[in-house]
């Protein structure tokens, strides 16, 4: 089996009684353990065309970032905070139109994992 | 550039993960002149795992790995799986003595990856390798035929010749891909997003909570049932000396679907009653994320081609059900580099002279147990009740089989029968059985 994307791609909901289970954590308190090398010049994510993201009706990136990359800016449009990822790839293989441009950092620059 | 101002080595190794460092170290020792390049600051910055590492494997590629002193926390003394169920109960079915009291050497080690991969790489720069930190490998260096003879970084002047180039970029695995090894990139249906807390707790406080009697005892468990929701995931606890790990792995076409933030989910595993007094006053250190390809067989791209050999998660080589990984890329790795080795002999890297690599890992447990549970990831998808329905039943079960009810022991047991085929049909609950069989057996 294999995800549906493009249009195809389909939302599920978890019964109610159980996703009120799920607590709300604020992800800047994950954010503030990890160590990052920040490289201010060159973003390595990058939306391919904001205009897909407006038809994507469910914009999963929003949930499923374990780091929070993806925001909605105030103009409707899918923000990058690309300082905070993690490289874990997730993005780049689940948006559903695979309009997310990813590649790795410069060498030295991004996350480095303290533990691991 | 002219000729010989190129910068060459007899073989490069591209990621100084547990698959690449292994490589090197055996390239090294051989006495050929090895690059290691590694893209974060240093080796292990960038990776990560539950997790334990297995001493056989680290035994293979080094003997005398163990007078080194690696950077271990606890040997893995009680492992096993813990079932929690939805209303706040925890089965345990963990071993402990047997097999895992021997003190000799181990089966297992937690560790925690920045420390021990940094270790692992200094091991092969100790066998002569030349480790080359702060360096992304972006492209390849090919010849007129296509043969792979080096890469390129994103360094000034940072092409990089060698007649061999094994790679152990780790699951994103985009070098692979724009080789045409891979054929497409990660399925999201076939890969778990594993996150995890390390979170602090004072060694005595640790020992007391998980019944250790000291940090040379140390517990490693799967945890399953409301973990994920009961959706398709696993969940882990592995103590350190000083923290606990706990996090878990979902697949990610779940989690894209149901929309869910992975940072909640693990905060509700954390809250669960039979979780929350075992990590209660703890200090997070770090939290992280990583994917883990788990379509193994079937998602395995080509090994090799001319100059160029894959080994590790960039290989799809995981065994997601018995946690194994990070052993089959060492013992890829270091396979790897016997077989450029060989090649160095003949002077041939052709993907003739390389396709030695393959037959190497099909005489190994690495290919053969890869293809026998070539089916079991997808049976987790087709099979949410693993997850799910039995945790809970086991759970209900076990409790109501230790609780006096005051009544006959036959009506209770007819109860706790009525409990499963009310939770699952009974013919469908063999079926299941059989269908797990069948995964895991390869049948």
């Amino acid at each position: 089996m294999v995800m549906k994307t493009g249009d195809g791609f389909q939302a599920k909901e978890l019964p109610q009684d159980l996703k009120a289970t799920l607590p709300q954590v604020y992800v800047d308190d994950m954010l503030v353990t990890l160590k990052y090398f920040i490289d201010e010049e060159k973003s390595h994510l990058w939306i391919k065309d904001h205009d897909v993201c407006a038809r994507c009706q469910h914009k999963p990136c929003l949930y499923f970032c374990p780091v929070g990359v993806y925001t909605l800016g105030q103009d409707g449009k899918i923000q990058v905070a690309y300082q905070s990822c993690v490289e874990c790839g997730s993005c780049r293989v689940a948006c559903p139109y695979h309009n997310i441009g990813w590649i790795l950092p410069r060498g030295g620059f991004g996350v480095a994992y303290k533990f691991g | 550039m002219s000729d010989n101002e190129q910068i060459r080595f007899d073989a490069v190794v591209v990621g100084a993960g547990m698959a690449g460092s292994a490589a090197a170290i055996v390239l090294g020792k051989a006495g050929l002149n090895v690059a290691l390049i590694e893209r974060g600051q240093k080796a292990g910055s960038k990776n990560y795992f539950g997790g334990a590492l297995y001493t056989h494997a680290l035994k293979e590629v080094l003997p005398d790995f163990m007078d080194r002193k690696p950077p271990f926390e606890r040997p893995v003394t009680e492992a096993g799986f813990w079932f929690l169920s939805r209303d706040g109960g925890l089965m345990k079915a963990t071993i402990e003595g047997g097999k895992l009291a021997e003190t000799e050497l181990p089966d297992a080690y937690i560790t925690m990856r920045a420390a021990f991969d940094a270790w692992w790489a200094k091991q092969a720069q100790e066998a002569g390798a030349f480790l080359i930190p702060k360096t992304t490998v972006v492209d390849f260096i090919r010849d007129e035929q296509g043969q792979v003879i080096g890469v390129q970084t994103d360094r000034p002047q940072g092409d990089i010749y060698a007649p061999v180039v094994i790679i152990c970029e780790g699951v994103n695995n985009l070098l692979t891909q724009k080789l045409g090894l891979a054929r497409r990139d990660v399925e999201p249906a076939h890969a778990a997003l594993a996150f995890k807390q390390v979170i602090s707790l004072p060694m005595e406080t640790i020992n007391a909570r998980f019944g250790l009697p000291d940090d040379a005892h140390g517990l490693a468990v799967s945890v399953l049932g409301d973990v994920s929701l009961g959706l398709p995931g696993m969940g882990f606890v592995y103590t350190n000396k000083k923290s606990i790990s706990v996090g878990l792995g979902v697949m990610l076409d779940t989690l894209a679907e149901y929309r869910l933030r992975p940072y909640d989910v693990l905060q509700r595993y954390l809250q669960h009653p039979a979780i929350a007094p075992l990590v209660e006053g703890g200090q997070l250190l770090e939290y992280g994320a990583h994917l883990i390809p788990e379509g193994g067989w079937r998602d395995m791209p080509q090994l090799y081609a001319g100059g160029v050999m894959v080994a590790g998660d960039a290989a799809a080589m995981v065994n997601a059900l018995h946690w194994e990984g990070t052993n089959m890329a060492m013992i890829a790795g270091k396979l790897a580099a016997e077989t450029a080795i060989e090649a160095h002999k003949r002077g041939d890297f052709s993907a003739a002279s390389l396709a030695r690599y393959r037959d190497k890992l099909q005489d190994r447990f690495i290919l053969q147990d890869l293809k026998q549970y070539r089916n079991f990831a997808r049976f987790l998808e087709t099979h949410p009740q693993f997850m799910d329905v039995y945790p809970n039943f086991l759970n209900s079960a076990l409790a109501d089989f230790f609780s006096a009810y005051g009544k006959p022991k036959k009506v209770l047991f007819r109860e706790i029968f009525g409990e499963l085929t009310h939770r699952r049909p009974l013919l469908k609950a063999v079926g299941d059985m059989i269908s797990m069989g069948k995964a895991v057996m390869g049948w």
